[in-house]
């Protein structure tokens, strides 16, 4: 909503400056969003009156005047011959510049200076000084100063002496959308009103009284009461449509509207002015029935069309409003007029509607159809009903003053049943118990009546029963254009507005403690993030929209979106790996390699129609395994899965959770070329963790092998065993056997331990892998593995029959479980 | 010349020896002529039995002590020849750079919620949560936005193609009144989560992003309460030089409602008086009857603000999309 402080001060008078104005009313909720100041024609050059002449002491053809500019005296000398004390004449200030002519290289600024050793502080001005043609502006054309108009105010700028605008400041306020009523100029005017405690002006619009015998000219008809319960008509005849006023022009252009015609013009003002929308129709071209032209409000039949101002034919819906004559519409009610009823330069009678239409229904309409006006932003928000006939009376007398004609017949008003005034009770108290301060009763009823709000009743105070001096709930009346005081909070907020929120006192924090089941997740969460953060891990935050394709490739159950903004983004992500992959390829893109990150997030699939939302956390690993370094053997190695899987036993450990199982899968998948998934108490599966396929990998412009796993973190969390219990370190020395054999392929590290553990050896404390070897002196399709076991009491020193009696049951169950060969 | 001034001279000789050994095999040899078996010194003792017995223990005692000094200038001069012998044949070059481990980091979007969810909780706020796919009455209609309510529009919403059709949560005011359904007043909580929004992105929106909000209901909670909340909040956030100003404004769940507007003097340098930051408001009664609250009794307040904006302006970072991208040349920066 853009108002302009000209404008305002048409109805309410306040001493701020435009700055200070801004302020107040971003204070009182009305967000000043931007502030345009316009420079105006002639600034700094008003109207003054010469006090006396006399001769230059040191020129003969230069006088030395005394002039009152409206603020006080002073000093001129002028060169001009044509005028004498008493005349009034346009004067420049000094510091102004006079209007630039073309040709100008930069502005002709007055600054105070001697002239011939005599000070002059402004300069008089011709009318070729000052851009104009003065028989232009019905003044002689004389030789010398332009001489003004006798009963000129002194000090009166000189373009509003002209009639032209001056400069003006153009507010943009956010006006929020439970306010349809500060969508006007009065809306806002009324605000500084209670604000500053002066009176609100609205313009009287005065209508030369019908006769009391005049028939109606035009009949209205509401056949849809529940969408249109109030509309108003009045004719006018005979007017002429052409360019509008000067004045009429600057209030609507300095505020963003194109003028149309003067009678256009004027329904636009008074909207903006009064916040009411309303629509002049080409009388003529409505059908009559009886003689007498018909507006018929009602329902639109399924399917009909109809043609808007803008000339788009348009499908209605049976909920569509239509403003109809007898026979055909001939506007889209509260959003846009007909083509077939425009106001035309050849139009000679106007019909003026103002009504009120049901919010919710313009809304819908204007939603269907795309199509948003001024008028529907209005109605939509909610239009104020009792303003309806008023703002009709100001725009006709507008239309009367600027594009003349005369009324005919009364107005017709059908508001059959205008509904009673909202009533808000208020009890006073509430207002501190709400806002911790305590303000007196006086106060805020003067707050709410400085509104417009006025008190209905008050409830008689009880005889006995209530201690005397006990408040009186207040009913208030909330008038018309406050749609959104439904209840007591509402009134408080009001109260709230204008006492100033900044004066309420804040108080410390109190009151009881929060509690919540997420509350030791969120830290559960927080300790993970830490752990992998130690681990070397970068933390990344994903999309959760993603793309439907590499999604599916990662889970079937996918859920889409009904209306995705994009293709890329068209999904809610089902795992953390399809944006990790992204991420990736970013990196890549980037040329930057070598990327470890971690995510922690939310994925959603889909069982049977209904959504379910899991926590995960994932990793991915590509590029080097280390920081680059400039020596080492080992220093180009890139990441491979067991760097992956290093960090999720590492995280197992940290949580207290034992038991993982990991099992590869026997063939590659579309999404893993090489995978385990990875179950917990043989059961659960947690997650799995692998190599991405190459094919997918270098469709992302992946190089380097991409090692990725994710996890059930919700699993994880909830068997997150955070006991530990100290065991005594060891106080005895411990026996190492290491044995080297060669076993099939396929005899898995789990395998051997499973072997081991069958042995039931007595004291054996780890067993430890520390050499996988394949080829030279290894059969095809054999593999040499070598591990240390070792062997500690606790109570003594073992002895070394005891160690090799312990050994021997491991070594025979090694050969019986798994085939081992062992290597001397 | 008498014994005690013999041992002296030699003593002051082997000093010198160990001293001259250049390495540590000249050192054993030097040992062995003072102090072995045919050593100069153990020949001096030797002389001791031949001094007249009243003599004996001084003369055995300054040779002891010569003895004793030698000795621990050989264990000295060892331990050096030692290090000497070790010290690597090539030496190290301090200035090339060192053998770097992987650091980690937290996204900074973590690190500023954990801040925010840390300065609440030390109000007594407990952390909350639900779920980011939401169904219309806890994202809108419980809140006070009933459908065809202009407050809609604002946020545009994505909807899931699902038979319940469910939509993505566009605030996270949806868990206020999920809390509220399950848990009875009082209620002291922060939520910080993902909410969706049906914009393009750019360099100020992403379609996904995160907001946190804190919700107080209990007996006799007042405006001031609020206020006093927020600011302690984002003193502890934004520093103690912070300045905040609360603007009457609108939302549909809060009545009165107000935005925040903040200043310091990063506000100052970046050219601008006030930066908005956060709304809040004292809960809608309407709210507190749609889950069942007596409005009369209870009383509350919500407040909450978007995260990505809090650490914009913490790191200085221009481009929202930047937290998404998850370039780790940009989250190592954190």
């Amino acid at each position: 909503m853009k108002v302009t402080l000209n404008w305002l001060r048409q109805h309410v008078d306040f001493a701020w400056s435009p700055d200070e104005l801004a302020e107040r009313l971003t204070l009182l909720g009305i967000e000043v969003e931007g502030i345009q100041r316009i420079a105006g024609d002639f600034d700094g050059i008003v109207v003054a009156q010469v006090l006396s002449r006399d001769k230059h002491p040191n020129a003969d053809k230069l006088s030395v005047c005394r002039v009152a500019d409206g603020r006080g005296e002073r000093q001129i000398v002028c060169g001009a011959q044509n005028f004498k004390a008493g005349d009034k004449v346009p004067l420049i200030l000094p510091g102004s510049a006079l209007p630039p002519k073309p040709g100008d290289a930069q502005p002709f600024v007055i600054k105070v200076g001697k002239i011939r050793n005599v000070e002059s502080h402004g300069m008089l001005c011709s009318a070729d000084e000052l851009g104009i043609d003065p028989e232009a502006i019905g003044h002689a054309r004389e030789d010398g100063l332009l001489l003004l108009r006798g009963d000129a105010p002194v000090g009166q700028p000189f373009a509003e002496y002209l009639g032209r605008s001056g400069s003006d400041v153009v507010y943009d306020l956010e006006v929020t959308p439970n306010r349809p009523d500060l969508n006007s100029v009065i809306g806002i005017a009324r605000e500084i009103a209670a604000l500053s405690g002066n009176p609100l002006r609205i313009p009287a619009a005065e209508l030369p009284a019908a006769a009391p015998d005049a028939r109606p000219a035009v009949a209205v008809r509401l056949e849809a009461p529940d969408l249109c319960p109030r509309y108003t008509a009045r004719v006018i005849r005979g007017v002429r449509v052409g360019p509008s006023p000067d004045w009429l022009r600057a209030w609507l252009e300095k505020v963003g509207l194109r003028s149309i015609n003067n009678v256009v013009d004027v329904t636009n003002f008074v909207m903006l002015e009064t916040g009411q929308p309303l629509h002049a129709f080409d009388l003529d071209l409505l059908a009559k029935v009886d003689g007498v032209p018909t507006v018929v409000v009602r329902r639109a039949s399924a399917d009909e069309t109809f043609v808007t101002l803008d000339g788009v034919q348009r499908t209605l819906a049976s909920e569509t409003l239509l403003v109809a004559d007898a026979g055909k519409g001939i506007a889209l009610a509260g959003i846009m007029g007909g083509r077939n009823t425009e106001i035309q330069a050849t139009t000679r009678d106007v019909l003026l509607e103002s009504a009120w239409f049901q919010p919710t229904n313009i809304r819908r309409t204007s939603k269907a159809l795309g199509l948003r006006t001024d008028a529907s932003y209005r109605y939509e928000r909610g239009a104020d009903v009792g303003v309806a006939e008023a703002a009709s009376r100001r725009a006709a007398a507008l239309i009367l003053a600027t594009a003349g004609g005369a009324l005919d017949g009364p107005v017709v008003d059908a508001h059959p049943e205008p509904a009673a005034p909202r009533q808000v009770t208020l009890r006073n108290h509430k207002v501190g118990e709400l806002l911790g301060i305590q303000l007196p009763t006086e106060e805020i009823e003067c707050h709410l009546q400085q509104l417009g709000l006025r008190p209905a009743s008050r409830r008689p105070r009880p005889v006995d029963g209530e201690a005397p001096g006990a408040e009186e709930p207040v009913s208030w009346v909330i008038p018309t254009w406050r749609v959104d005081l439904k209840r007591e909070a509402d009134l408080i907020e009001e109260v709230a507005r204008l006492h100033g929120v900044d004066k309420i006192p804040s108080t410390a924090p109190r009151g009881a403690k929060g509690s919540h089941p997420y509350d030791v997740v969120h830290d559960h969460l927080m300790e993970v993030r830490r752990f992998l953060v130690g681990m070397g891990l970068v933390e990344a935050q994903g999309q959760t929209l993603v793309g439907d394709a590499l999604a599916r490739a990662v889970n079937a159950d996918v859920i889409a979106l009904a209306n995705p903004l994009s293709s890329d983004m068209d999904v809610l992500r089902p795992s953390l790996l399809p944006g990790l992959i992204d991420t990736l390829r970013h990196n890549l893109s980037r040329r930057n390699g070598d990327v470890q990150l971690f995510e922690i997030g939310r994925v959603f699939v889909q069982s049977g129609g209904q959504p379910r939302e899991a926590w995960r956390v994932a990793i991915a690993l590509t590029g080097l395994r280390a920081p680059a370094f400039w020596s080492g053997t080992d220093r180009d190695a890139k990441c491979d899965v067991f760097d992956a899987k290093g960090i999720v036993e590492e995280l197992a450990e940290h949580l207290g959770i034992r038991g993982m199982a990991w099992t590869r899968r026997s063939e590659p998948t579309p999404f893993w070329v090489e995978s385990a998934t990875i179950a917990l108490g043989g059961r659960q599966e947690l997650g799995q963790l692998g190599q991405l396929s190459p094919v997918l990998a270098r469709r992302h412009d992946l190089r380097d092998p991409v090692i990725l796993a994710e996890l059930n973190l919700d699993l994880l969390l909830a068997r997150r065993n955070p006991s530990r219990s100290f065991k005594p370190l060891p106080a005895f020395p411990s026996s190492r056997r290491d044995v080297a054999m060669i076993v099939a392929e396929s005899v898995t590290h789990d395998a051997v331990l499973a072997a081991v553990k069958g042995a039931k050896a007595g004291n054996l404390e780890s067993v430890e892998l520390f050499d996988v070897f394949r080829g030279k002196h290894v059969p095809a399709g054999q593999k040499s593995v070598a591990y240390a076991f070792t062997y500690r009491a606790s109570d003594r020193t073992l002895k070394d029959e005891e160690v090799q009696a312990a050994h021997g049951k491991v070594l025979e169950a090694l050969k019986a479980g798994v085939g081992a060969a062992f290597r001397e | 010349m008498s014994l005690l001034a013999q041992v002296d001279s030699v003593k002051a000789e082997a000093l010198v020896a160990l001293g001259d050994a250049a390495d540590l095999p000249a050192l054993e040899q030097a040992k062995g002529s003072f102090l072995g078996a045919e050593g100069r010194f153990t020949a001096l003792l030797k002389q001791l039995g031949g001094l007249p017995r009243e003599d004996r223990p001084a003369a055995g005692k300054s040779i002891n002590a010569a003895k004793a000094e030698i000795e621990a200038a050989l264990a000295a001069r060892r331990a050096d020849l030692e290090l000497r012998a070790s010290v690597p044949r090539d030496p190290a070059d301090f200035t090339l750079p060192g053998r770097r481990r992987p650091s980690g980091r937290l996204h900074p979007l973590t690190q500023v919620t954990d801040d925010i969810v840390r300065a609440f909780r030390r109000l007594g706020f407990a952390v909350a949560d639900g779920p980011e796919i939401e169904d219309e009455r806890h994202c809108f209609d419980a809140l006070n936005t009933p459908a065809d309510h202009p407050a809609r529009d604002a946020q545009d919403t994505f909807f899931l193609d699902l038979p319940s059709r469910p939509l993505l949560r566009t605030h996270t005011s949806s868990v206020q009144i999920r809390v509220m359904e399950k848990q009875a007043p009082p209620i002291r909580i922060v939520v910080p989560g993902r909410v969706f929004r049906r914009d393009n992105a750019d360099a100020t929106h992403n379609p996904t992003f995160h907001q946190i909000e804190g919700l107080y209901i209990d007996r006799g909670v007042t405006l001031g309460d609020l206020k006093g909340t927020v600011e302690a909040v984002f003193r502890e956030l934004l520093g103690d030089d912070v300045k905040l100003r609360f603007r009457p404004h609108y939302f549909s769940y809060t009545e009165p409602s107000l935005e925040i507007d903040f200043t310091n003097s990063l506000v100052r340098k970046l050219g601008k008086e006030w930066l908005e930051i956060a709304g809040c408001g004292m809960v809608h009664p309407k709210v507190f009857e749609n889950v069942g609250y007596d409005p009369e009794v209870w009383s509350g307040w919500a407040f909450g603000f978007g995260i990505e904006r809090i650490a914009m302006l913490r790191y200085g970072i221009t481009d929202i999309r930047l937290f998404y991208e998850n370039d780790t040349r940009f989250l190592a920066q954190f």
